[in-house]
């Protein structure tokens, strides 16, 4: 309190001037505070000027009042008016902010004395140690109780959520054991049985008539832990083939040179790499269709050795363990094995074998399905629907055979004679002649220079007919000299070959005929050449043979001979070429350049002279020029004499 | 001058000892179109085969009680294909546990001119009546929807009046006689068609009043 500047307390009242009114629109007319001059005419008139000097003090003490007025509020003015200081009603005001002044003096001295710390000083309140200290026991009782109960409200959400998760799991799996068992049955043949499920990978359904029943079992896999790390190739779904079926199996058809022994027959095991499984097919799906393959050709080479033993053939067919083979051509052998190995033999590899040159013929494999498959349609048309309905099944013509009396005969043409292995002998037989025919047309375009011979061969074949064109030319000389135009046929046993000039003339398969007949037809281009080339050069054709019967007799075909003459006849050329003899020229001189001329008198003319006389023998081999008709032509130009 | 000889012993092997295995049952025909949609599925697979046959039966009254009943039927869809006749026995009593009816019948393919043969033979025709249809195969087993409807006006086939709205089904194999699995491979598909169609065997002669 003392020392202390004065606090300062304003107060100030909310409302300052008196609203007189208030408008409709809402504005206040606040009353005019009155004037200085104003305020003291009021103030005057309260004054009781009739009392004494006890009021005169109040007065004075009023006068300075009055003044402090203007800057203060006329609330304030109405209580010192008055004089009365018990109802002035900042009283109480007052006297609380000067007590709370008081207080805080205090404690303001109090703790300006304390900080000095010379006569006062601070001392903690002790606690009463053993009022508040609980045993140690009871604390870890009480902590372990309050964990444990937290810890088990949070083992319970845990195992909620763990037992939710391994649900989450569980159904997952069986989804993706039922997703996957909805993928098989889009594409396999699938049936409950009991609480089995089955399946049926044969063909019986779609036409097959092999008894084996092709069932196979689905299997559910979902018991691994899923905790661990899935195998690459996990599924849920799994498939149980029958244990016939297992592995993979081909079907080789083969033809060779006729084996001198027939003692290590029926043993044809050779295995090639299994294909590459596409990415994203399931497991199951390449077991299955690698059990169907199995299945359909077991059925094939059942078909195939049944009709190999009951067919009768001039030359039997020979049924070994897993090899039938016949002859179709003297010399030559075709093998037909199924090749079916089981997973356990591939590492029975070991044995180094040389790897044998693939002679396996896998067109005519790829033709055995088809043809498979074509039988086992058959059976599913709806030529063998009965119409009467009670009728039993069969084809729409056998059921004629009883009404219309059909005898043996017509019967037998009705039935399809031909079966499977006929078939495919035909086939391999027409593979194996048109390979030799084009290996014999090769040999030959490669051993002869002149004339060249070219095959065009077709693209569109059928399995037992192709067809290739020979065209026999000499180099440089192809627009003149194409008389020469072969078309072959080659069929199953024969070729047959047509001729541009119309001529058909019929092979064997001996590939000795086609060679020798190529051969004839050469030599006898060489002489059409000779004749075509006259007719450009301008001279002329006085004889053409194809087939002269003079001179030595050819073993291979005949000879051929031309004689041309020169445009103004004084020189002839003739000329015989046998695919045997070889070529042979000859050239005619006119009379007047033979050195020894016989005097006569018969002739007495010297226009005479002018004739052809005695030929002579050209050196054909020492004659200029790549081929013949090149050196024809030189001799052609040679002997023509310049205007 | 003698008559030929006539074989007095019974003729058989061939065709004569074929045994018809069949089973029968029936649908009504809002069902038809769910049967047919199963049957094609479980069935070889082939363009569904629709038929209309019209069949004969005739009677040759004996001395004895039972008359011989022979059916003749052909086909109304391929009128150029030979009519079918044929004999069916009494169904054999073998064991109860056989699955199907079996019986002996006798199939054989006749031309056109079957009804007057029979008339000459001494046979009557008793009635007859129009059937059409489909028919399914699976393997040697053959499954005929048909619908059958009665000929009001004899030799009119195109006036025909339903008799039922239902479909009959049957299920029958020929099959030579001794071979006795046929039976399980029937029931079996028998029991593949089962909340659809229920097939088993009628005795026809617990059916004659």
């Amino acid at each position: 309190m003392s020392g202390c500047p004065a606090v300062r307390v304003s107060i100030e009242s909310t409302c300052e001037k008196q609203v007189q009114e208030v408008a409709l629109d809402g504005t206040e007319t606040y009353v005019p505070p009155l004037s200085m001059s104003q305020n003291l005419a009021k103030l005057a008139q309260r004054i009781d000027f009739s009392q004494g000097s006890d009021s005169e003090e109040e007065v004075i003490e009023g006068e300075p009042r009055d003044r402090e007025w203007t800057k203060q509020e006329p609330e304030e003015e109405e209580g010192t008016v008055k004089f009365q200081p018990s109802l002035w009603p900042w009283d109480s005001v007052r006297n609380n902010l000067r007590s709370a002044l008081t207080e805080m003096c205090v404690l303001h001295d109090v703790l300006s004395v304390v900080k000095e710390k010379k006569y006062m000083a601070l001392d903690p309140v002790s606690q009463d140690l053993t009022a508040s200290k609980t045993p140690q026991v009871f604390q870890l009782i009480s902590k372990k109780k309050s964990l444990g109960t937290a810890a088990q409200l949070l083992l319970k959400g845990a195992e909620k959520l763990s037992k939710s998760v391994a649900e989450n799991q569980e159904n997952r799996r069986q989804r993706d054991f039922n997703s996957e068992l909805l993928r098989l049955r889009s594409q396999w043949k699938l049936r409950k049985v009991g609480d089995k499920i089955l399946g049926d990978l044969s063909y019986r359904s779609a036409g097959s008539l092999f008894p084996h029943h092709g069932t196979f079992e689905v299997l559910k896999n979902t018991d691994i832990d899923l905790d661990k790390k899935l195998p690459e190739d996990y599924c849920p779904l799994d498939v149980q083939i029958p244990s016939d079926l297992d592995g993979s199996a081909y079907i080789k058809v083969s033809i060779q040179k006729q084996a001198p022994d027939i003692g290590d027959l029926g043993t044809v095991a050779l295995f090639r790499r299994p294909p590459k499984t596409k990415a994203g097919t399931q497991q199951w799906h390449v077991k299955l269709e690698a059990a169907q393959n199995v299945l359909l050709c077991k059925e094939i080479f059942a078909q195939l050795s049944r009709e190999a033993v009951q067919i009768k053939s001039q030359i039997p067919h020979i049924v070994v363990k897993n090899q039938i083979i016949s002859q179709p051509f003297p010399g030559l052998q075709l093998s037909i094995s199924l090749c079916h190995s089981t997973g356990e033999k591939k590492n029975h590899r070991a044995s180094p074998e040389k790897p044998k040159p693939d002679d396996h013929l896998y067109v005519l494999e790829h033709n055995l399905h088809q043809m498979m498959r074509e039988f086992h349609k058959q059976q599913l048309s709806s030529v063998v629907m009965p119409h009467p309905a009670s009728a039993p099944f069969g084809h729409k013509r056998m059921r004629l055979a009883g009404p219309m009396a059909y005898d043996k005969a017509e019967i037998f043409s009705l039935q399809q004679n031909e079966g499977l292995l006929e078939k495919i002998i035909k086939q391999a037989k027409h593979i194996f002649l048109r390979s030799r025919t084009a290996r014999t047309i090769d040999s030959l375009a490669s051993r002869i220079e002149d004339p060249q011979i070219q095959a065009h061969w077709s693209n569109i074949n059928d399995v037992y007919e192709s067809s290739v064109k020979v065209l026999i030319t000499s180099q440089g000389y192809e627009q003149i000299c194409k008389s020469i135009q072969l078309q072959l046929n080659i069929g199953v046993e024969q070729i047959r070959v047509v001729h541009r000039d119309g001529r058909v003339v019929t092979l064997s398969h001996q590939e000795q005929e086609l060679q020798d007949f190529l051969l004839s037809q050469m030599s006898q281009h060489q002489v059409h050449a000779v004749q075509q080339l006259a007719k450009v050069m301008g001279w002329h054709v006085l004889s053409f043979s194809n087939h002269v019967g003079l001179g030595p007799v050819e073993s291979i075909g005949n000879a051929s001979a031309v004689t041309v003459a020169s445009p103004n006849g004084e020189y002839a050329i003739s000329v015989r070429n046998g695919p045997e003899s070889g070529c042979k020229v000859l050239v005619q001189f006119p009379r007047s350049q033979t050195k020894e001329l016989p005097k006569s008198d018969v002739i007495q003319d010297a226009k005479w002279s002018h004739l052809r006389g005695p030929s002579k023998e050209v050196h054909w081999s020492r004659m200029e020029g790549r081929n013949f008709v090149y050196k024809m032509e030189l001799l052609m130009a040679a002997l023509t004499p310049c205007p | 001058m003698e008559a030929p000889p006539v074989t007095v012993m019974p003729v058989t092997g061939g065709t004569i000892n074929m045994m018809e295995y069949l089973l029968q049952g029936s649908v009504y025909d809002q069902a038809l179109e769910s049967l047919l949609h199963r049957l094609r599925g479980l069935c070889d697979n082939m363009e569904p085969e629709t038929f209309t046959d019209h069949e004969l039966v005739y009677l040759l009254k004996g001395q004895q009680g039972n008359p011989f009943i022979l059916r003749a039927r052909r086909s109304l869809s391929h009128p150029t294909s030979p009519w079918h006749l044929r004999y069916l026995g009494q169904p054999e009593v073998g064991d109860k546990s056989r699955h199907a009816l079996v019986r002996n019948c006798v199939d054989v393919a006749a031309s056109h001119s079957l009804p007057e043969f029979l008339n000459e033979m001494g046979f009557r025709m008793d009635h007859e009546f129009v059937a059409n249809g489909h028919m399914f195969r699976k393997g040697a087993m053959k499954i005929v929807v048909s619908k059958l409807s009665r000929i009001l006006v004899p030799g009119n086939t195109e006036n025909t009046e339903r008799l039922s709205l239902s479909y009959l089904v049957e299920l029958n194999v020929l099959a030579p006689a001794g071979q006795d699995n046929m039976s399980d491979d029937m029931r079996s598909f028998a029991e593949q068609l089962k909340p659809l169609v229920h097939l088993e065997k009628i005795d026809p002669s617990k059916q004659r009043h």
